[in-house]
């Protein structure tokens, strides 16, 4: 059933340029469908596996610049820039993912919020890489068998084909044994332990896999913007990350995936005022994680609970 | 028979408490050992250090002719060895029949891709553990609740889908940290026809519990923890006319224990 | 490269000058840490509002700098007084990622308060020392550094008094190292965390005064910084305090060096770089605390 809605609108959201021939709309779809796998990825490590990361702002800019840089400096390809991204991705989050997950989930958090500082230094300062504050601008739209994704109509496609392709594998993941597998890990590790199952592998691979995700994501949004440069690395997109993690319910896929379409519009209905559109974000976060912690799909399951103790009564 | 569970001068200590001081016990295959004692005398630690969830500071533990001293714990579970918590360990936020089915998973042969893939190894493995879950959820009673998050469980209801959970992959040996603690009397009495049941088919236990009536009518052998020493070992009748663990333990005099022996006959 | 000595010596004192102010902002987050478990986010942001609040303070005090940072600190601590009873003291212990979380929000609303109130243009700040200072042979060090570097010395001083011989120091020390058994004995951990929160905030009260003469001040200076003590807070070892006052200096020492003889890029890095190969070899960080039980 819901396998099915979600093909209707994927089948829905891949007819929008037909649709419309506003590049300002398909642009804010292309946001969309990015920042949902985005999010999806972060789900993945903070929703299932408990882990939160802030590292994930990190690999979108790695995975941006990766991309840009395969093209621009490296004279490669953008399919190969995307699929560079997320190898370079999962093996710098194996690296931090390993020390840190053998301490605590306190370390873990504060590993990959000075991670995601790291790459912004880098961005900006190391100049002859990055081309510093200047950025890499004028990036050129990928083509295949020919046909070029020249417009932003046409890269929409390319946006779509990816995000489907991810939130599909995402999907596989996260309703098989191993993502309930995280969720236990989450819930009470020593049981875990205590049943055979060593949670360093479970959790290091879902980190790697969200940071691959997620630097991926990051390359295909760079080529939509057209540039590269540190803003690329605003912790703005974490927040947004965050909050259409936080709103669809942390640990729930279609909740955040129906959070993903639905908040990614939001910025763009705030765009009256940069100031006040961060506040706005930082009350959403405040009033979400008092109001509802667990998130809308959470709320529907407490009270799908609440109904089943009912019935045994 | 044979000793499947062999742990020899056991030692560990926190910041200067001795928590365990030369504890040396053997669990024979096929029987249903007790572990008693008064509060902190040693023996949630004992089962930490076997189960390695505490690392020891001396001693040896050999599981099936395996020397495992010192592993970590997932290696020790897989080796046949589950436990339970005393502070009662579940999935909350997961099914009953998801609680049961993640304690098996790891024993069967469906590697990750074939869980990834859903392959047939992967559905008949998951059946497999089904039909387990489902004899299990029958043996403690709380079939009505298998779709149900255990979250919502009562302390005791808990306690039982923890044990049913140690027992879904048939393992070597069994180690309870208090089992019925917080467990309704008549419920008791099951659990131990049950235990007593599944011990005849072949399941090995060790079972940690303030509760004497249980420990005296299950358990073959009894050894007596005091202070981090072993401070008596034998049959439960032997165990009940020790005057050093009447005194230590129970409180009692030999002659009350006698007259509640006769009581109880 | 031949080592000038007296720019080396340039380069030490600017880093302890450099290290005591971190100092002061990780060993409020290793007390929360300590007493309630969480981290909070906005810390940094304390730092930037006790600036401004200097800023604010020494024109009305005629650039008096010693009036000025009391109120500085005052006005602080009445944040963080504030932020406790309406939000921290709502959480449960061991609600880690949600603590992160509302104050994540909290730190990203202060900063956009501040900026849409006061705009993003940098701000000087001037006290009754201006730009005086000593001079030791070539080395000119300006009194306001001075003056920081002893506030924060005397900071601790005092923080060490506090939490060795006063009641609700010891209370603190308590709950930090074994929080069941400081409940059994009637120690009540409510006002106890209210008491860390406050006393958290002041200390970065004082730093954020204390910078505000030697840095720009702008709404945004508090997160770097926060990064750096985060950082510190797990190098020294979470919730040991001598522990992230011993990290913090040696990282302003550090940095300081790198600094001066790197790219700027080496200097931001070397935190990094140092909490990895730390938790690396030491998983719990340089000081470790007692661990937990599972059973
Ligand atoms: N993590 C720990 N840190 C410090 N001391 C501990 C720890 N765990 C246990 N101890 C101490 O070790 C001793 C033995 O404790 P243990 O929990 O093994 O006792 P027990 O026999 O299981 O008691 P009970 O019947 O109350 O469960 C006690 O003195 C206890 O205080
Ligand atoms: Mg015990």
């Amino acid at each position: 059933m819901k396998l099915a809605i979600a093909l209707v609108a994927a089948l829905a959201f891949a007819a929008l340029p037909l649709m419309t021939s506003s590049n300002y709309i398909i642009g804010v779809g292309i946001s969309a469908l990015i920042f949902t796998v985005a999010a999806a990825a972060l789900n993945l490590i903070y929703g299932f596996t408990g882990l939160l990361s802030f590292a994930q702002l990190g690999f979108w800019g790695i995975g941006g610049y990766v991309t840009a840089l395969t093209v621009v400096t490296f004279g490669g390809n953008f399919w190969w820039g995307v699929l560079w991204a997320a190898l370079i991705n999962a093996v710098v989050a194996l690296a931090i993912g390993y020390p840190t997950l053998r301490t605590n989930r306190h370390a873990f958090v504060i590993m990959t919020l000075t991670f995601a500082l790291l790459v912004t230094l880098i961005a900006r300062d190391w100049v002859d890489l990055t081309r510093g504050p200047l950025g890499i601008p004028n990036l050129p739209k990928p083509s295949a068998f020919g046909y070029h994704f020249g417009t932003t109509g046409q890269y929409y496609w390319v946006a779509w084909a990816f995000s489907v392709a991810m939130l599909g594998f995402l999907y596989a993941l996260c309703s098989s044994r191993i993502g309930r597998t995280l969720v236990a890990i989450k819930q009470n590790e020593p049981l875990v332990r205590a049943q055979g199952i060593a949670p360093m592998p479970y959790k290091l691979s879902a980190f790697a896999i969200s940071a691959a995700v997620t630097g991926a994501a990051g390359g295909v949004f760079t080529f939509h913007l057209g540039i590269i440069d540190p803003l690329f690395l605003d912790f703005y997109y974490m927040q947004t990350f965050l909050i259409i993690v936080i709103i669809g319910g942390a640990g729930s896929f279609w909740g955040v995936i129906a959070a993903g379409i639905a908040l990614s519009a939001l910025p763009e209905v705030l765009r009256f005022s940069a100031d006040f559109r961060m506040i706005i974000y930082g009350v959403i976060l405040v009033v979400a994680m008092f109001v509802m912690p667990t998130g809308v799909a959470g709320w529907l399951r407490e009270r799908q609970l609440a109904r089943m103790r009912e019935q045994l009564r | 028979m044979s000793a499947i569970l062999q742990v020899t001068e056991l030692r560990k200590s926190y910041a200067g408490v001795h928590a365990l001081d030369g504890v040396s016990l053997a669990v024979e295959a096929g029987s249903i050992t007790g572990l008693i004692g008064p509060n902190g005398s040693g023996k949630s630690t004992a089962i930490d250090c076997i189960s390695g969830f505490q690392k020891l500071d001396g001693g040896k533990v050999v599981l099936a002719g395996n020397d495992i001293t010192g592993q970590p714990a997932h290696h020790i579970a897989r080796a046949g060895l589950m436990r339970t918590f005393q502070t009662v360990r579940i999935y909350e936020r997961l099914s009953l029949r998801d609680n049961l089915a993640i304690a098996a998973q790891q024993f069967d042969p469906a590697t990750w891709l074939d869980e990834f893939l859903r392959t047939r190894r992967y559905r008949q493995a998951v059946d497999k553990a089904e039909v387990r879950a489902r004899e299990l959820v029958e043996l403690i009673g709380l079939k009505r609740y298998w779709e149900i998050e255990t979250g919502i469980l009562s302390y005791g209801q808990k306690k039982l889908v923890a044990l049913a959970a140690a027992l879904m992959p048939h393992p070597k040996i069994v180690v309870l940290d208090e089992p019925v603690a917080g467990v309704n009397p008549t419920r008791i009495r099951e659990i131990e026809v049950a235990l007593a049941e599944l011990n005849r088919a072949g399941e090995t236990f060790l079972i940690v519990e303030h509760n004497v009536e249980f420990i005296t009518n299950l358990c073959h052998r009894v050894i007596v923890l005091d202070q981090g020493k072993k401070l008596a070992e034998g049959t439960a009748a032997e165990i009940h006319t020790d005057a050093r663990v009447l005194e230590a333990y129970l409180g009692m005099t030999p002659e009350m224990a006698e007259a509640e022996m006769r009581g109880a006959a | 490269m031949t080592v000038d000595a007296v720019y080396l010596l340039q380069l030490t004192l600017n880093g302890i000058t450099l290290g005591l102010i971190y100092a002061l902002i990780a060993v409020g987050l290793s007390l929360i840490f300590g007493v309630m478990e969480i981290i909070n986010f906005a810390h940094g942001e304390l730092l930037m509002l006790g600036a401004f609040a200097m800023t604010f303070a020494l024109p009305v005090m005629g650039l008096l700098y010693w009036p000025s940072l009391a109120v500085a600190i005052l006005a602080i601590m009445l944040v963080g007084l504030v932020i406790y009873e309406v939000l921290l003291a709502r959480l449960k212990p061991d609600e880690f990622e949600r603590s992160i979380l509302i104050t994540l929000g909290l730190s990203i609303i202060i900063i956009h308060v501040m900026q849409y109130l006061f705009t993003a243009t940098p701000r000087m700040v001037d006290t009754q020392y201006g730009f005086e200072g000593v001079s030791i042979g070539s080395i000119r060090i300006t009194w306001t550094r001075i003056i920081g570097a002893v506030a924060a010395a005397a900071a601790f001083g005092g923080l060490y008094v506090v939490l060795r011989h006063t009641q609700f120091g010891r209370a603190m020390r308590a709950i930090a190292q074994n929080r069941e058994a400081a409940l059994m004995v009637g120690i009540r951990p409510r006002v106890v965390a209210r008491n860390a929160v406050v006393l958290a905030a002041g200390l970065c009260g004082l730093a954020g005064a204390a910078i505000s003469p030697i840095q720009l001040v702008t709404p945004y200076m508090g997160q770097f910084l926060i990064f750096k003590a985060f950082a510190l807070v797990i190098i020294g070892g979470l919730g040991n305090i001598p522990g992230a006052i011993v990290a913090a200096i040696a990282l302003g020492l550090i940095e300081s060096w790198i600094g001066g003889f790197y790219e700027i890029i080496w200097q931001e890095a070397a935190v990094f770089v140092i909490m990895i190969a730390i938790l690396f070899v030491r998983p719990d960080g340089l000081f470790k605390r007692g661990g937990m039980r599972v059973g």
